[in-house]
């Protein structure tokens, strides 16, 4: 695994928005980053990152079948009690899934280490599935890149696949809060590649979803009955329509059950479950005890970056503020990101139903990745 | 090396790209036959089963009081519908009442205090098996299975002739066989939606995505 300078390609900034990669730069700093890419072998990518990535898959698969049948789990997981019979039965009815990344730290040797997993709303898909795929199609005509180099990018045929065999209700609705410009351009990904897969795919934001009856309706009033939302359970669970999620007639996306593998107590619990696996992180549930040095601390629910807090082996303090101060922790065992040059990079590993379906890599110059981290783009080289 | 490409063999889009300029929605729907009756007595005077004639008009009575048009006041409602062509509409019940309440025959029987038309006809969107027709087989379930719901229908005050839906869509205006595009004649609640019940948390954190 190396990382590589690399000349960007003249003009890439009119292209990506000329197909809607509206965020590319973010605040004034670049977030899409190709002035460099990285390099990995054949052996690594398969047997490093891939076939981890689809064992872990199992692994949290085989922990939600636990949780669903232990009130003690899904209490320490802080599900409220209301709905623990919604999220059995979305896991026993198997109510398909779509998509899900976690993600690792790993320097090109020894076992990708776990750091999270984001089952529920994952973003930068856009970035990965068809984004970086046409930056190495166009270096590769470009000339800048050796002719038999590949990438592991699987996403968006996989993603093709999985609208076409899961017999989605129709329309299927797709929605994320009205006027964040990320998660619309996820949405709109999925929603084109779900149309290339002959879906009647329609959009509507989160906020504009309408309650008539117990059923989710939309803005004509009609019978919401598929929708995809990139909006966390977590949220929607404390929300006016929540008892909508029991009463309406609506198959979700991600189903409910998700809500046990995107809840950071799932890492303690794969832990438990699996102690000293290779791939796994030591992890407990915080019970008020201080963090220590070589600690992270995590909330049980939090995204990009948001509220982690952790204190080097040299006794050093790192933190990041953010929005979700609001539930309870866990502590992992801090596994630094690897350096390259000077950024700290981590590796986003895809799995789409259940297949790992490629990498993204995300560089920052902080122990913490954020979702201001920038994006660089990776290929295969033997 | 063994495997093929570790990569998607293609990558495009058609809706990100606007000048790719494709048609998504609506055109080229195709109409769907159906049939369309004033009762269950008439629909089985065209050669219909009975049986199914009963069961089409039941689905149609039953979504009436939901689908209606309703009215804050009985002469407003006969202002569009015709003297005498207006009743009492029923609370429709919520799934919580549904859940609680010990009986829930009152329970539809109560006025919410609006009008709505009567149900002057109905159309049953499944095929129906015509007796009269020699040597068609029986359909199966899966072939029965019509993108058109069987619904109310209803006459204006001033065009007595026509069918229409609860929302307005002329479908026909004679008794019989009729050809309607599914998505014009798709039942839609009376039930003003409530709006807004999602997206609370979003609106008291700050930040630029809620995926990660």
């Amino acid at each position: 695994m190396k990382r590589i300078n690399c000349s960007p390609r003249p003009g890439w900034q009119q292209f990506a928005q000329s197909v809607g990669f509206n965020f590319h730069t973010f605040d004034g700093e670049p977030y899409w980053d190709e002035t460099a890419y990285y390099q990995f072998r054949l052996q690594q990518i398969e047997q490093d990152l891939e076939q981890p990535t689809e064992d872990l898959h199992q692994m949290a698969l085989a922990v939600v079948d636990d949780v669903v049948q232990s009130e003690q789990l899904l209490q320490q997981l802080a599900i409220p009690e209301a709905y623990w019979q919604a999220v059995r039965d979305s896991w026993h009815s198997a109510q398909p899934h779509l998509y899900g990344r976690m993600d690792f730290s790993y320097d090109g040797t020894g076992p990708a280490k776990l750091l999270e997993l984001n089952y529920d709303t994952p973003t930068s898909l856009f970035e990965t599935g068809f984004f970086q795929w046409v930056w190495l199609e166009d270096q590769l005509m470009r000339g800048e890149i050796p002719q038999h180099a590949d990438q592991f990018n699987s996403l968006q045929d996989k993603l093709q696949q999985a609208f076409a065999e899961l017999a989605l209700p129709q329309p299927f609705y797709f929605s994320s809060v009205a006027d964040s410009i990320e998660d619309k351009g996820t949405v709109d990904y999925l929603m084109d590649i779900a149309l290339q897969s002959g879906l009647d795919a329609r959009y509507i934001a989160i906020e504009q979803l309408g309650e008539a009856d117990g059923q989710l309706v939309d803005l004509d009033g009609y019978a919401i009955e598929g929708l995809f939302k990139l909006y966390p359970w977590e949220f929607m669970l404390q929300e006016d329509f929540a008892s909508t999620i029991i009463s309406s007639k609506t198959q979700w996306l991600e189903p409910l059950w998700k809500s046990i593998i995107s809840n950071k107590g799932i890492l303690p619990l794969l832990w438990q479950k699996f102690p000293n696996h290779p791939n796994l992180l030591p992890a407990m549930f915080e019970q008020g005890q201080a963090l220590k040095p070589g600690w992270v601390k995590k909330p049980l629910f939090s995204r990009e970056g948001a509220n982690i807090e952790l204190i080097t082996p040299q006794g050093k303090t790192v933190k990041e503020t953010g929005p979700y101060d609001d539930s309870g922790y866990i502590l992992q065992a801090l596994q630094p990101l690897p350096k390259f040059v000077d950024s700290y990079s981590l590796i986003g590993s895809w799995v789409v139903g259940d297949s790992a379906a490629g990498i993204c890599i995300r560089e920052d110059n902080s122990l913490i990745t954020k979702d201001s981290s920038r994006f660089l783009p990776h290929i295969i080289l033997d | 090396m063994s495997r093929e490409f570790k990569r998607s063999k293609t990558a495009r889009l058609i809706m990100m790209v606007p000048a790719a300029g494709l048609m998504l929605t609506g055109c080229g729907e195709e109409p769907v036959e159906v049939q369309v009756y004033n009762t269950p007595d008439e629909c089985a005077a065209y050669y219909n089963p009975p049986a199914q004639c009963q069961a089409a008009f039941a689905e149609a009575k039953a979504l009436h009081p939901k689908v209606a048009p309703r009215y804050s006041n009985k002469r407003e409602c006969e202002t569009d519908f015709g003297a005498g062509q207006c009743e009492a509409a029923p609370v429709i019940a919520n799934v919580e009442n549904n859940a609680t309440q010990s009986e829930p025959q009152a329970q539809s029987q109560q006025s919410s205090g609006f009008f709505m038309p009567m149900m002057m006809g109905f159309m049953a969107g499944q095929m129906l098996n015509r007796g009269g027709l020699a040597g068609q087989a029986p359909q199966t379930a899966s072939k029965n299975a019509s993108p058109v719901a069987s619904q109310p229908l209803y006459k204006s005050r001033d065009d007595r002739q026509t069918f229409r839906t609860a929302s307005n869509t002329p479908v026909a205006s004679q008794p019989g066989p009729a050809r309607v595009k599914p998505s014009a004649v798709k039942p839609k609640p009376a039930v003003k939606a409530r709006r807004g019940g999602f997206g609370a948390q979003a609106a008291r954190r700050t930040s630029s995505s809620f995926g990660g």
